[in-house]
Formats: structure tokens, C-alpha cells, sequence
């Protein structure tokens, strides 16, 4: 976050211009422009198939865009693989849990540092420079709550612990950028609180885009929302305008805002 | 890491019972069964650690254990009617062994480093196939009748001569190679090919670039074959595209099924086993030739009780005589199935 | 605490399991029997090409055993039992045991590292195939203390170039037993052209070199050589490869080969006439050729040294003997009219010399086996298809029989027209352990003098 200039701050950290993605009659999302600036807190909104995690899929690069260009901190990132988009500052988390069961707390959060490293190849042990990548895990473990549990398997973890790991993950790099996929699914509604709490506690600089089911999550943490349906931009607005936006009451809201998917 | 555990007391026993055993067993358990033993089990060893660390089946270690055999084959002989006929220093030999078996494995990793499950399993079967029939065809390297009179290097000297000679070397390499595989399972590179083998999607979004790394993981695996490419000519004098047929390449896959897919140490342990029944089923008139109908039997009997191999059971039946039961999900099955695509 | 003493009671367990196993194994391995018994093993294939014929293997051994060294049959109606008794001045010959081969090389080796090394024997006969007989030959030279006799092998390699002074060939090889035939071709069919076909393997190349060294020498041209890999199924695309504007075509495709490629050169180039054809020993081989049907009657088919209908004393005497030892050889039946069978009479003529070299040093197979080599090297055997001895690389001159195919009753039968004696490994110089072995462009086609050019006899035949 330090070394982003004043002048990039002017611009958006994230720029979408008529993306559209089709899977073959299936067309995920069409026409989306949007717009997040640097430190702002962004909500997606939107009922099943309204192609929230298609749009994320697209920005994060795991699937590429059928149309439309994506610019990141000012660079045309539209055709670069998902692991340059991660160097350039993006981190993210998935709508179902993908931490590695098989390994532990500390390796999970280790592998999260190194992806923007250099070293992936690295056959030695070094230990000054894994015991400092350690050393990170271990201040993301305990900032997500998990340093009581640094050396269980993560396929040993409950559901909500599994949730905080994501989180801990795509804060691991350091990112300027952060996608977090209904990070609340699944969980108790003591887990929401808390969890309501980490997002809150986020350095101010990070930029942070949240796809929420989860009403009281969403709208607590973000300072702006955008609506989705069908794959299009609706409504976009503070959580005031969009809690008194007709549309989203009848689309959404009117249909209880509890729920969970 | 010095606490005294029964896996501890029993590897450190085998290995004991490894070194003394040219004072307790005939020349011939040495020379035929133990020194085969110790490279089939380095071959089953780099399958093993591709499927446990990387998520990796691959039916291709016969073929690149075999490309190490036939350079050697044809860099170290002279004055045969078959091959190069090239006449090297065996160590010279060596070297070009396992380095084109590297760059070859490389190849072929970059080229199925796409494709996971059964896809994977399919394209490194192509590569054994290929590999075997390459080899029959090209007569200037090999053709049927493959390449004999192989010589191990001066300081091993005559194989039939000095037989503990080649089988401590051999046991040497089996140990560098599995203390090599369990240091390099804990580096970054290890680290990293065990979360591709977990969701290489999540990979890709921390910043690694999956397909690079299952390719350089097939290639590191590759050198651990060629090891035992060249241990097996030294030891057979003698490599033809029958070395590595699908036979053989079934053979690895049986060994490392039967020793436990999930472990290292399952790799010598179903070499030994393999070796033994495959040697003493011959004796018996009935089974002779019908080994393979033997082994198969076995195969599906070690799949059915435990998935884990022998080392599994072993492992199981630690549990049981101490209580601490676990289930099996504590170890991470290998993942086979294609990551779902997320719409 | 409890859990823990119970996880080292099993450690112990299994430590003990480990040690007993380990020295029942020790013990069992390192038993060895008196001195004076000679260890025989025998290197057969059981699977492959040629393993229905491993019983016709045993057979030979057996018969060679029955008759020079008074053992007798454990089964007369299943060789591979092998034999009892029998003795060579008061040494009992002991069976250690039968290999199981494939016709590969390396399945070859690991037989043979079993019989040798772990049951112990001292003289090894076999094996039965080309490729098998290099590796064994080579595995020979590595071990000098013990003696090894071939079983019906035919690779050139094996004594031409391996030379192993411990591996002694009584059988000719492929080249041998095609003798005759190009100067057949040429001479009295009027070849001047051919075109050859062999499968891509080593016996198979010698097979050919044969035929090509003669039929050049004697001044033919081979204008085409195909060689299609051992085991193909599908022959269209040789076929076709194949010329019609050449005199003849000589076919050394073997084994199950055989008549898929003479179907699919019918496909490609229309019926086929007899007389153009010359084929080895495959052309011939009882339980194989007949299937051929009357379309190749007419073809002249190279021999393996032997004759089953030659009407002399010695051939049918030991054809009778063979019956004598046999009721039947399975899978194919009756034994006596499988006794000049390649494989039957290799492993016979092998085992015979094997014999006649312990009878002529009284059964002494003490330091290295040494007497025992050189009493080998100087057997003469009084074949039933002629004179033998061995050359300087211990390989057998043999007299070298042809047949030709003709229809009988609607049926296609063989009989031997043509026997060239005293053929040599070298064909007068032709071949040598300096020139190149034979493979795709080996030997080339050059014309020059062959000892028995002109001398093939025709020999009295029974039917």
C-alpha cells in the first residue's frame, strides 16, 4: 500500500469496462462496468445465478473474460494468468473452502505467502528466509484467531475456523486488492459476529470487494454496494440507497435477507 | 526429533538388517533379490512420491527409468553388434543417463502438466507405450533383441563377481534417494507441489504457476527413476524394449500399490515383497507361469483390505494395539477427479 | 501409557517374525548337496510366440537323457516333468529345475539368474529363441566356472559374435538353415530378382541373411527388404510395400505372423502363386504349416537341420526313440512324428553333446569346468541328419536339409527334396566376427564363391 502513488489514488485500483462472460448459451455476465476506488469497501449483491462469483472468477483471472477489458492499478490485466494478477496485488478467497486439508494451518498460510514471492522452486530449506515467511504465517494466524490452532490439519478445522484461514490467505500477500467470496456462508451467526469483526478490522488502505448473502454482514462492512441480476449491474449505491431502492426490495430483500445459499 | 517412535525403531531396524544382510543371507538373496529389490523400489519410490505429494499417477517412471537405461546401454558398450556401441567410462555414461531421462521427463511432464486424473494416468500410459515401442523399432539403439554386455563402472567392478559390491552401492542410492524425497517434501518446492496436489485453482490465485510445477515435479521424479534405470543395467548387463514393457510398467504400479501409495517407505517395502513372490511363485509348478494372475490377485486383495498397502496396515495395526484410532481422512487420499469449474 | 506398551509389544512381535523368516531363508539358501551330483537346468519359453512348444522342449532333453545317460521319463505323456535317474560315470545327473521364458531377452536373464545362481546349477541347456540365446551367451561369458549348451536358438550373434568359450551351439543357426536356397532359386528357378521379408528381430534378420548371401553370391540381385516388426497383427501396409516385378520372394515372417501377411499380400497383389515363394523354416513346421493351405503348394521351404521324412537308418531310429521315451508331446499329440521338429531335435542334439563332453571326461566338473569345456568343444556327433562338430566359436557344422510344399489329397504336405552338407556359420567367409551382424541393410548383396555351391544332394525320403 506505501508505495501507491497520490496520482494512481485519483484513479480506481479497479476498472471494468463492458466484461462479459458467456459459458456456452449461458451468458454469466454481460456488460458490467464498475468501478472500485482505492481503500473503498465494495458489496455484491445479488440472488443466485445473478453471476457475483463469475464476475469475481473474471477479475481474479481463474476464468478469462468473453468480452470487455479489466484494468488493476492502472494496467490492462484482462489476458494475464490468474498468478500475475496475485503479483500484482490481488488476494481472494472462494465461495466453498479451498485451504489444502491435507496440510496444516502453518503450511496453508506459509504457501500463501510464498505464492508472491520468488522461490517456488526452491528444493532447500533456508532458514532464515522460511523461518521469516514462518514468522508471517504465525501474525496471520493469530490475526485471524488461529494461532491456537498453527500446527492442526486443516481438515480438522471447523467450518467458521476454515472461513477465518481464507481470510488469513488472501491477507497473506499483502494484497491491494481483496475478493472475498461470501466469507460468512456456512457459519453460526457467533461466527458472523466475529467474523464481522476481522473484515472490520482490515487495514483502512486495503481495498476490499465482498460478495455477501448475509445482509447484516454486507451492508455493516461496506461503504458501497453494488446490486447484480442476471448477470447485469442493477443498482449501485451507498447501503442507504440501496436498503431504500425499490428494485432491490423486490428482487431481494422482499424475499427474506437471510438467505444463506 | 529424536523422540523414539516405533516407525523409528522399525526403519532403523530394516536398515540394519539391509547393511548385515550379505552375512546373513546366500549370494544369491543379495545379488538377485535384495539388489532388485533396492532400485524397483527407487522406481516405485518416484511414482509414490508424485501420487502422494503431487497428486500424480504416472505409468511414464518405467519409460524414463528404461530412456536412462538404454543411454547407458549404448554409451558404456563397445564392440557389441547391437547400439552405439559408443564405449564411454560408465560414469560418463551415468551422467548422460539420467540427464537426457531428465530432459526427457521434462517433455513429457510440460506435455500432461494439463491434464489430472484419469486423463493424467491415460497420457503417461501413452508415454510407456511409446517408449517401449520406440526402442523395438529403432534398431540403431536397440531393436528386440535390446542391448547386452552392459558394464558396471571399474570401482563396482564385475557384477557376478562382487555382488555386495553393486547391492551396497544400490542401497546407498535407495537411502540418499528416500532421505532426499522426505527432505525435499518439507522445502518450498515440496511444500508447493502438495497445495497443487490440493486445489491447484487456489494455487493459480496465490501466485504459482501450477503447470510449470507439475512439470518440474515430473522431472525431479524422473530423476530419481533414471537412478534406478541405471542401477537395473548395471545389475542386468542386459536392457531390451521387454525392460519396459507394459509388463514392467504394471509391475511398478503393483509394487507401489502393495508398499502404500501414501508413504515413502511403501515403495521398498512392496519391492521386496514383489521380488519375493515373484522369485519363489516360479518354484511352485502350478503358479510358475501364471505369476502375474498371482500378483494380480494380490494387487486387488491389498486394494480391498487396505488402501494404505502393507505400510497401511502396519500403520493400522499400530493404532489398534494403541487405541488411538484414526480415520483414514487424516491422511489426504490422492485426489483424482478434475477441479470443478466454479460458474 | 497402556496404548504405548502395547504398540512395542508389536514392534517385538514383528522383530521376531522378521529374524525367524530371516534365518529359515539363510538356511534354506546356503544347503547345498554332495559334490558329486551334477545340476542340470533347462532354459524353455512356457510363454510367448513359442511356448506351446516347451513341452517339445523338455521332450528333447528328456530324450537326449533316456538315451545316452539311462534316465527315463518321470511322465511319458508330459516332458516338461522331466527325468529320473541317470548318470554319467557314477555322477547323477540332477534336474534343479525348468525356466520359464517368453522369447524375450530379459525374461531370458532372470531365468536364468534363478536356475544359475539360486537353485544352484551347473550347466545350463538352452534357451529355445534368437534373442534369449545373445543374452544368455553374453550371461556365459560372465561366468566362466559354468557351462552352458543352447537349446534350439538361431541367432548368428550367439557364437558368431558373442563367443562365449562356455557356450556351445550343436544346432546351425537361421542363416545355416536356409543353406541352398538362393543357389536353388537362382540356379534352378531361374531367379534373378527377389524381394525379401523378415520380421524386424534377430533371428529373423539372420533367417534373411541367409537367403541373400547365397542368392547374391551366386549372382540373384534382392532388389526389396521389408522388415515389418515382430508381432504385428495388421501386415496391409508391408504387403503393399511389397514389389511383383521380381522373379521370387523369399518370407521369413514367423510364428503367428505367417498368414496374416500372406492374406494381406493377397489382398494387395492378387492370388498367390507357389512357385514365386520360398519360405524358412515357419514354411514347414508341423501344427503350423498346414494351415498355410494348397495356395503356397509348390514353395520351397527352408529346413532347421532337420528332416522328419528322411529314409535313413539313423533318422528313423531316432524318431522311434523319441516315440520310445514319449507316448505323446501335448499340445500337438503323438510323439514320434513331432521328433524332427526344430525345437524337439535342438534341445535333443544339444543335451547330446552336453553328454557325450561329461562321458568323454568321465563326469569331472571340478575346477571351473574347465575339462569339461574342452572335452565339449571336441565332440563329433553322429547325427541323425549327418555328421556334427563344432567350429573355433564353438558352433556346430551340420548338414542342411530343404523341403518343398505340395498338395496331397486336396491337403498341402512337405517333403525333403534337398540336403547340403557340411555348412559352415561363415558361409565361406561371408560372414565373420568382424563384418556386421545381420539386420535391415545387412548382409549386402555382393556375388562370390559359396564351398557348396552346385553340391546339394537329394536324399532318400520315407513316403
Amino acid at each position: 500500500m506505501t508505495d501507491v502513488s497520490k496520482a494512481e489514488i485519483a484513479e480506481p485500483i479497479l476498472r471494468l469496462r463492458g466484461i462479459g462472460r458467456r459459458f456456452g448459451g449461458l451468458h454469466a455476465v454481460r456488460d458490467v462496468d464498475l468501478d472500485v476506488a482505492h481503500g473503498e469497501r465494495r458489496a455484491i449483491l445479488g440472488p443466485n445465478g445473478a453471476g457475483k462469483t463469475t464476475l469475481f472468477n473474471v477479475i481474479s483471472g481463474d476464468v478469462g473474460p468473453s468480452s470487455g477489458t479489466i484494468d488493476f492499478l492502472g494496467e490492462d490485466v484482462s489476458v494475464l494468468p490468474p498468478r500475475a494478477r496475485a503479483k500484482l496485488g490481488m488476494g481472494r478467497t472462494y465461495q466453498k473452502s479451498r485451504s489444502f486439508l491435507g496440510m496444516t494451518v502453518e503450511d496453508n498460510l506459509y504457501l500463501a505467502v510464498l505464492g508472491t514471492r520468488s522461490g517456488h522452486f526452491r528444493p532447500i530449506s533456508l532458514r532464515k528466509r522460511d523461518g521469516e515467511m514462518r514468522d508471517r504465517a504465525r501474525e496471520l494466524a493469530d490475526a485471524v484467531g488461529l494461532g491456537g490452532r498453527f500446527g492442526e490439519l486443516v481438515g480438522s478445522l471447523s467450518h467458521g475456523e476454515q472461513r477465518q484461514l481464507e481470510v488469513g490467505m488472501a491477507r497473506a500477500s499483502n494484497p491491494h486488492l481483496m475478493m472475498l467470496d461470501e466469507p460468512a456462508s456456512g457459519l453460526s451467526r457467533g461466527e458472523r459476529v466475529a467474523l464481522t469483526e476481522l473484515l472490520l478490522s482490515l487495514d483502512p488502505a486495503i481495498t476490499l470487494i465482498l460478495i455477501e448473502h448475509d445482509m447484516d454482514v454486507a451492508l455493516r462492512v461496506a461503504d458501497r454496494v453494488t446490486m447484480m441480476h442476471d448477470g447485469r449491474v442493477i443498482v449501485e449505491g451507498t447501503p442507504d440507497e440501496i436498503r431504500a431502492n425499490q428494485t432491490v426490495h423486490d428482487l431481494y430483500l422482499g424475499r427474506g435477507n437471510h438467505s444463506d445459499v | 526429533m529424536t523422540r523414539i517412535t516405533p516407525d523409528r525403531v522399525v526403519g532403523i531396524g530394516a536398515l540394519v538388517l539391509a547393511v548385515i544382510a550379505p552375512f546373513i543371507v546366500s549370494s544369491y538373496w543379495v545379488g538377485a533379490l535384495l539388489t532388485q529389490m533396492l532400485f524397483l523400489g527407487i522406481v516405485a519410490a518416484s511414482l509414490i512420491f508424485l501420487s502422494a505429494y503431487g497428486g500424480m499417477i504416472s505409468l511414464a517412471q518405467v519409460a524414463v527409468y528404461g530412456i536412462a537405461g538404454f543411454v547407458v546401454g549404448n554409451a558404456t558398450t563397445n564392440g557389441n553388434t547391437k547400439g552405439l556401441n559408443l564405449g564411454w567410462n560408465p560414469w560418463w555414461g551415468v551422467i548422460a543417463g539420467i540427464a537426457i531421462a531428465v530432459g526427457v521427463g521434462l517433455l513429457f511432464g510440460a506435455l500432461a502438466s494439463r491434464s489430472v486424473g484419469i486423463y493424467f494416468l491415460m497420457i503417461t500410459l501413452t508415454y510407456s507405450v511409446i517408449a517401449n515401442l520406440t526402442f523395438g523399432q529403432v534398431t540403431d539403439v536397440s531393436g528386440f533383441g535390446g542391448i547386452s554386455g552392459i558394464p558396471a563402472p571399474g570401482a563396482i567392478g564385475r557384477v557376478e563377481a562382487h555382488q555386495n559390491r553393486l547391492y551396497y552401492v544400490a542401497l546407498v542410492a535407495a537411502f540418499l534417494v528416500y532421505l532426499l524425497l522426505r527432505y525435499v517434501a518439507r522445502t518450498p518446492f515440496g511444500l508447493t507441489l502438495q497445495g497443487v496436489r490440493d486445489d491447484p485453482i487456489r494455487m493459480a490465485s496465490l501466485g504459482y504457476n501450477v503447470n510449470l510445477h507439475r512439470t518440474i515435479a515430473f522431472g525431479f521424479a524422473s530423476f530419481v527413476a533414471s537412478i534406478g534405470g541405471v542401477l537395473f543395467v548395471w545389475w542386468n548387463g542386459h536392457i531390451d524394449p521387454a525392460s519396459i514393457d507394459l509388463g514392467a510398467t504394471i509391475d511398478v504400479l503393483v509394487i507401489a500399490v502393495i508398499g502404500g501409495l501414501y508413504r515413502l517407505e511403501g515403495a521398498w517395502v512392496g519391492a521386496l515383497f514383489f521380488v519375493i513372490v515373484n522369485n519363489y511363485s516360479q518354484q511352485i509348478s502350478f503358479i510358475g507361469p501364471r505369476f502375474h494372475t498371482l500378483i494380480g490377485a494380490i494387487f486387488l486383495l491389498i486394494v480391498l483390505v487396505s488402501p494404505g498397502g502393507l505400510v497401511g496396515l502396519w500403520e493400522r495395526a499400530l493404532e489398534l494395539a494403541s487405541g488411538t484410532h484414526k480415520e483414514p481422512s487424516d491422511r489426504t487420499p490422492i485426489e483424482v477427479g478434475p477441479v470443478e469449474s466454479h460458474v | 501409557m497402556n496404548a504405548l506398551k502395547s504398540k512395542w509389544k508389536l514392534v517385538t512381535l514383528a522383530a521376531l517374525v522378521v529374524l525367524a523368516a530371516a534365518s529359515v531363508l539363510a538356511t534354506t539358501a546356503t544347503a547345498r548337496s554332495s559334490a558329486s551330483t551334477i545340476k542340470i537346468a533347462v532354459l524353455s519359453d512356457c510363454q510367448g510366440a513359442f511356448g506351446s512348444f516347451d513341452n517339445q522342449d523338455m521332450a528333447g532333453v528328456v530324450t537326449a537323457m533316456a538315451q545316452f545317460a539311462g534316465a527315463k521319463a518321470k511322465n511319458p505323456n508330459k516332458p516338461r516333468d522331466g527325468w529320473t535317474g541317470g548318470s554319467i560315470n557314477g555322477h547323477p545327473l540332477k534336474l534343479v529345475g525348468v525356466g520359464c521364458s517368453n522369447d524375450r531377452a530379459d525374461t531370458a536373464i532372470k531365468e536364468t539368474k534363478r536356475l544359475m545362481e539360486q537353485l544352484g546349477a551347473d550347466i545350463l541347456i538352452g534357451p529355445l529363441s534368437g534373442d534369449e540365446s545373445i543374452a544368455v551367451a553374453n550371461y556365459a561369458k560372465q561366468h566362466p566356472n559354468k557351462t552352458f549348451v543352447d537349446g534350439s536358438a538361431g541367432a548368428q550373434d550367439t557364437t558368431l559374435k558373442v563367443r562365449a568359450p562356455n557356450f556351445f551351439r550343436f544346432n546351425g543357426d537361421g542363416a545355416m538353415w536356409n543353406a541352398g536356397l538362393g543357389d536353388l532359386a537362382h540356379n534352378k528357378l531361374g531367379w534373378k530378382t527377389a524381394a525379401v521379408i523378415a520380421d524386424d528381430y534377430s533371428f529373423a534378420w539372420t533367417s534373411a541373411a541367409g537367403f541373400i548371401a547365397e542368392f547374391c553370391a551366386v549372382g540373384g540381385n534382392v532388389t526389396k527388404r521389408v522388415f515389418p516388426p515382430l508381432n504385428t497383427t495388421d501386415y496391409s501396409s508391408y504387403a503393399q510395400q511389397m514389389p511383383t516385378n521380381v522373379d521370387g520372394t523369399f518370407v521369413a515372417v514367423g510364428g503367428a505372423g505367417l498368414i496374416p501377411f500372406l492374406k494381406a499380400y493377397e489382398q494387395a497383389h492378387g492370388p498367390i502363386d507357389g512357385k514365386k515363394f520360398i519360405g524358412n523354416l515357419f514354411w514347414g513346421t508341423p501344427g503350423q504349416f498346414e494351415q498355410l493351405s494348397t495356395r503356397v503348394a509348390g514353395a520351397y521351404v527352408g529346413g532347421a537341420g532337420t528332416a522328419g521324412d528322411l529314409a535313413t537308418k539313423a533318422a528313423k531310429a531316432y524318431n522311434a526313440q523319441v516315440g520310445k521315451v514319449f507316448k505323446t508331446i501335448p499340445p500337438y499329440g503323438a510323439a514320434a512324428p513331432q521328433a524332427a521338429s526344430t525345437f524337439t531335435y535342438g534341445f535333443y542334439v544339444n543335451t547330446w553333446g552336453l553328454l557325450a563332453g561329461l562321458k568323454a571326461n568321465g563326469g569331472n566338473i571340478a575346477g571351473g569346468q574347465k575339462s569339461l569345456q574342452a572335452a565339449i568343444k571336441k565332440v563329433r556327433l553322429a547325427t541323425p541328419y549327418g555328421p556334427l562338430y563344432l567350429d573355433k566359436n564353438n558352433q556346430a557344422v551340420i548338414n542342411v536339409f530343404y523341403q518343398q510344399l505340395y498338395e496331397k489329397g486336396g491337403k498341402l504336405a512337405v517333403k525333403t527334396v534337398g540336403e547340403i552338407p557340411g555348412v559352415t556359420q561363415t558361409f565361406g567367409g561371408t560372414f565373420s566376427s568382424s563384418t556386421p551382424a545381420p539386420g535391415r541393410t545387412n548382409p549386402k548383396c555382393v556375388k562370390r564363391s559359396l564351398p557348396w555351391i552346385g553340391k546339394t544332394i537329394h536324399p532318400p525320403v520315407t513316403g
